[in-house]
């Protein structure tokens, strides 16, 4: 019989961070709160301006291909993993984008770099981010 | 005392933002790791992984604590600046990665991240 929950917050009952979820196999069990996003957002690098966000406070726009994301709520640590992705309208622009080496990643924020495929900063249209880890 | 819970929908007490079970089962990371590839290489942190293998100048196998149901799946990096990051081969118990700086030479990169998106074994 198919069953709706409705409830606000979620919490486990062993350890309140920790509910584990059935896997698509219908056998082996993963962690809800280790496999969620704690962190993505959508920006424009390029007019500058965030399309779309969660857990962002702001985009700093620090020169052309480098933008700093504060996070909200922040992580635990700077240990997360953290994914890119860049693009533009043009099809002869491929982007990148990467974590600046001279900053490391931050509990309460991320730096991160946009170039063309010739290694030369760029602002792409298109910058996207996504953070995985353990909140703090 | 432990508990499950079965349900197949859930919702926020207004009954707004109603997300089915699947959508929770889909939508999780099956597995992420922060890896310091330098020297002798480390997991700084990570979620369903075991120890991490070094296969000489930017190459490292990221290996399943619970496997994938299949080698399908979806997977992300991320590097310090000036990398670039791919898989070089997907199992369903592991993925190898490879990470080349800007002259397309092999490198060890600092920070070598993961995601992995799928369906779990």
């Amino acid at each position: 019989m198919a069953s709706q929950l409705k409830v606000d917050t979620l919490t486990g009952v062993t350890t309140a961070g920790s509910i584990v979820v059935t896997g698509e196999g219908n056998s082996t069990t993963t962690n809800l709160q280790q496999g969620l996003s704690k962190v993505w957002a959508n920006l424009n690098g390029s007019s500058f301006g965030l399309r779309d966000n969660f857990n962002v406070t702001s985009a700093t726009d620090n020169g052309t291909g480098d933008y700093t994301f504060t996070i909200a709520t922040d992580m635990a640590s700077g240990d997360y993993s953290l994914a890119t992705n860049a693009g533009d309208n043009e099809v002869a622009i491929l982007g990148c984008v990467f974590l600046d080496s001279a900053s490391a990643p931050a509990a309460g924020s991320v730096r991160i770099r946009g170039t063309a495929s010739n290694g030369s900063a760029t602002d792409h249209t298109y910058v996207m981010i996504q953070i995985t880890g353990d909140l703090a | 005392m432990a508990s499950i819970l079965r349900v197949n929908t859930l919702t926020d007490a207004s009954s707004n933002n109603s997300t089915a079970m699947s959508t929770i089962n889909q939508g999780t990371a099956k597995s992420w790791a922060y890896l310091n590839g330098q020297g002798t290489i480390a997991l700084q942190d990570s979620f369903n992984n075991s120890s991490p293998t070094d296969h000489g100048t930017g190459e490292y196998t990221f290996n399943f604590t619970s496997n994938m149901g299949n080698a399908v799946y979806s997977s992300k990096f991320s590097g310090i600046s000036q990398t670039n990051t791919g898989a070089n081969g997907t199992t369903t118990s592991s993925i190898r990665v490879r990470v080349r700086d800007g002259s397309n030479s092999n490198y060890d990169s600092q920070q070598v991240m993961t995601g992995i998106h799928g369906d779990l074994a």
